[in-house]
């Protein structure tokens, strides 16, 4: 075997192999939002634009055939300015947002982490309220049963677990969230921006929780605006502008080229 | 530990697919013998009623005869009736009252009752043992007297301004406008329920092919829409469950009564309704508390489970725009919160019957079905109504009209037969219609309705949740954009 050939070969066993930690394909997505001038919300209203002939719309793309890959266990950074389109493409994949065009496949559970506390009832404790968001997370009864002293613990919250949370203060509430959240070790976390929650004592320890997260083998999708902490985390980074991929690659060649 | 549950193991299906054939074949033995008679026989569909007689024939002396002619559409006939007028006296003498059939000369009926015994506006009923050989014949009810004499002899009544189809009525030989006052009742055979074992039989085959599909395609591993929809049920199962019980505790969580409300409600407006109908229109019906609150039970279920799938998208737009969960767990959870308040409200229901001295009987187990129905039904509205709601935000107000509309246009506090017949076959249009029907059948007749009515009822409802889901799956990738 001549060594052009072996090396084709084992290139090509390189890439079989990426295919098969293929975990998140994200092919040429496209988001568009229709923009009216003001949004139509009335039957009556549409009706009498309708008839008027005054029912306009216009269109956003707000993603633009958005091509990428991740693969099992890396940690993706996705860095752009504001309005480049980072959070659409978080809610894409998260199963939010269905795109226009294009699709997205993963194999895998996801947890997104885009805003705590979605899904809290205010007039049920804080121990109804740990099952409710649970399930909303998509976690398992036995699971949330088996963690329930360790979310308690973590949060803090002591004997006001079994409180109505609407007595509860904005930090108390946080830290409920939070624990819940990072109960899991799911195999996609998809953040949105590190959250750091609570007083000083606090969002040292979910920093650290956070931090241990996505260090702990699990595949995650990460989004911020501070390079120093994708420069620190990431493999591997998206940099997406006005809706289109502008780089993928290493972290510190894109982020030198953000930068610049 | 893993943390959500996939598919099914091909044990844990053989074993469900299993449960539910087993299932099937009970259900099917039990409601042969809950639906009793109703299963084989029904009213019969060409019963003569009473009419409301508004004048005497002729005085019954002896020689004259007072002859209606007429021919039954009835497979089994057992009743005739006749009303009498006394001309407010005692009268004296013998009646004698025979069914001919003319066409045979065979009498089928001949009878003397004593004048004396018969009292104004007294209706007599002659019982037949199961009479099946005069369907379509021409039949004569003729009344004669043998002995009485004027001024002390009574009368059959008769209505003026009506007309027997195929019939004819005759006094003293000479053809005369009108219709006696009298009935002729019987049942059909329901042909169905005649073959009711060869349905259920074949229902069990057909059954068991898909059973047998389903679990062909899960070893292939293919995809089947009732597979998926089994693995979405078992995976969301306890997110419906924590959904459904949030919705239950923030209903009741800071009022004091608690969950007695749901006993209440239902009791108050009952009251009302029975202090108020009761007195304003004679509609003379039977066990009117219990008509009432069985009409109020459902409509009351009807309008809630409809107004909390209303809001169901709207209201969890919070959750919507940052978790992705099935959008349809939203309107079924909402469905099925209000589904425990109904049957919460089913207990002052069974305690008035009983109260109004209605026993509990066997047909309370068929009960489910209606239920279910409607539940389905309201499922069906529901999505409809909460993808309209996420585009068009003033369908609440339009929706709280036409739920008034709807309320007079279901029989909850008056008979359907009050109403002139247009209006009639309008509110027969009225899914709700069945549904009451279904529930005062049982529960004040003890009765199961004819097959042909758990037949609507189910249709009703599958055609309604297909019509919604469908619109609910064609619009709820859009959702999101108008929250």
């Amino acid at each position: 075997m001549s060594k052009n050939e072996k090396l084709l070969h084992e290139q090509k066993e390189k890439v079989a192999e990426l295919q098969k930690r293929k975990i998140i394909e994200v092919q040429n997505v496209s988001m568009r939002f229709r923009l009216t001038d003001d949004k139509i919300m009335s039957l009556k209203e549409f009706v009498t634009r309708k008839l008027s002939g005054k029912y306009k719309t216009s269109e956003f793309w707000a993603l633009k055939d958005v091509s990428f890959d991740v693969y099992r266990g890396e940690v993706v950074g996705i860095i752009g300015h504001n309005g480049a389109g980072k959070s659409t493409i978080l809610k894409v994949i998260s199963g939010i947002l269905k795109p226009t065009e294009g699709s997205v496949t993963c194999s895998g559970n996801i947890v997104p982490m885009l805003e705590l506390g979605s899904g809290f009832d205010h007039d049920l404790t804080g121990r109804e309220n740990i099952f409710l968001n649970g399930a909303i997370l998509g976690y398992t009864e036995d699971f949330l049963k088996s963690k329930y002293d360790e979310i308690v613990a973590f949060s803090e919250l002591g004997e006001f677990i079994d409180v109505p949370i609407r007595n509860y203060s904005s930090g108390m509430l946080m830290r409920l969230a939070f624990s819940i959240a990072t109960v899991v070790n799911p195999q996609i976390l998809i953040v949105d921006e590190i959250l750091a929650v609570g007083d000083a004592n606090f969002q040292e320890k979910s920093r650290k929780r956070m931090l241990e997260l996505m260090s702990g083998g699990t595949t995650v999708l990460f989004v911020s605006h501070s390079l120093e902490q994708i420069r620190e985390m990431c493999d591997r980074v998206v940099w997406i502008e006005h809706g289109q991929v502008q780089t993928v690659g290493e972290t510190k060649e894109v982020c030198d080229a953000y930068e610049s | 530990m893993s943390k959500t549950q996939q598919g099914f193991s091909t044990r844990e299906l053989k074993k469900i697919f299993s449960i539910v054939f087993v299932a099937y074949i009970v259900l099917a033995v039990a409601f042969y013998f809950l639906a009793g008679e109703q299963l084989r026989y029904r009213d019969s569909r060409g019963n003569i009623e009473m009419p409301v007689a508004n004048a005497a024939t002729v005085e019954l002396t002896a020689g004259s005869v007072v002859e209606q002619q007429f021919t039954p559409k009835i497979q089994i006939f057992e009743h005739i009736s006749v009303q009498w007028s006394v001309f407010n006296r005692v009268n004296h003498g013998t009646v004698n009252v025979q069914l001919v059939n003319t066409a045979t000369q065979e009498a089928l009926l001949d009878q003397n009752l004593q004048a004396d015994q018969i009292t104004e506006g007294q209706v007599t009923t002659f019982d037949f043992p199961a009479l099946e050989t005069v369907y379509n014949e021409p039949l004569a009810l003729r009344i004669t007297s043998p002995d009485a004499v004027a001024g002390d002899a009574l009368t059959p009544m008769m209505k003026t301004d009506a007309s027997l189809e195929n019939g004819q009525l005759y006094i003293n030989g000479q053809a005369v406008d009108g219709e006696l006052a009298f009935s002729a009742t019987g049942r059909d055979y329901i042909w169905t329920g005649l073959h009711y074992w060869q349905f259920a039989a074949a229902g069990a085959v057909i059954l068991a092919a898909l059973l047998l599909l389903l679990l062909h395609k899960h070893k292939t591993g293919k995809k089947s829409f009732i597979l998926n929809a089994m693995i979405a049920l078992r995976r969301y199962r306890f997110l419906i469950k924590q959904l459904v019980d949030r919705d239950f505790k923030a209903k009741y969580k800071r009022s004091i009564l608690g969950v007695f409300w749901s006993f209440l409600n239902p009791l108050l407006n009952m009251i009302v309704q029975y202090v108020v109908f009761s007195n304003m229109f004679k509609f003379d019906i039977p066990y009117f508390p219990v008509y009432l609150l069985c009409g109020n039970v459902v409509f009351n279920y009807f309008s809630e489970a409809c107004g909390m799938a209303l809001t169901s998208i709207v209201g969890n737009a919070d959750l919507i725009k940052k978790v992705y969960v099935p959008k349809y767990i939203y309107p079924l959870t909402r469905i099925m919160s209000s589904l425990i308040n109904m049957l919460i409200s089913l207990i002052p229901l069974a305690a008035v019957a009983i109260f109004s001295g209605l026993l509990p009987n066997k047909t309370y187990f068929l009960l489910p079905f209606p239920l279910f129905c409607l539940a389905l039904f309201c499922l069906g509205l529901g999505m409809l109504l909460a993808s309209a709601m996420v585009f068009f935000r003033d369908i609440q107000f339009l929706w709280g009209v036409l739920t008034t509309i709807w309320m007079y246009l279901t029989p909850i506090f008056y008979p359907i037969t009050a109403l002139p017949e247009t209006i009639q076959s309008v509110v027969k249009m009225n899914p709700l219609y069945f549904y009451v029907t279904f529930l005062r059948s049982c529960v004040i007749d003890g009765l199961s309705p004819e097959p042909f009515m758990y037949v609507q009822c189910a249709l009703i409802a599958l055609g309604m949740l297909a019509v919604g889901a469908f619109t609910f799956k064609k619009s709820q990738d859009n959702f999101v954009l108008y929250l």
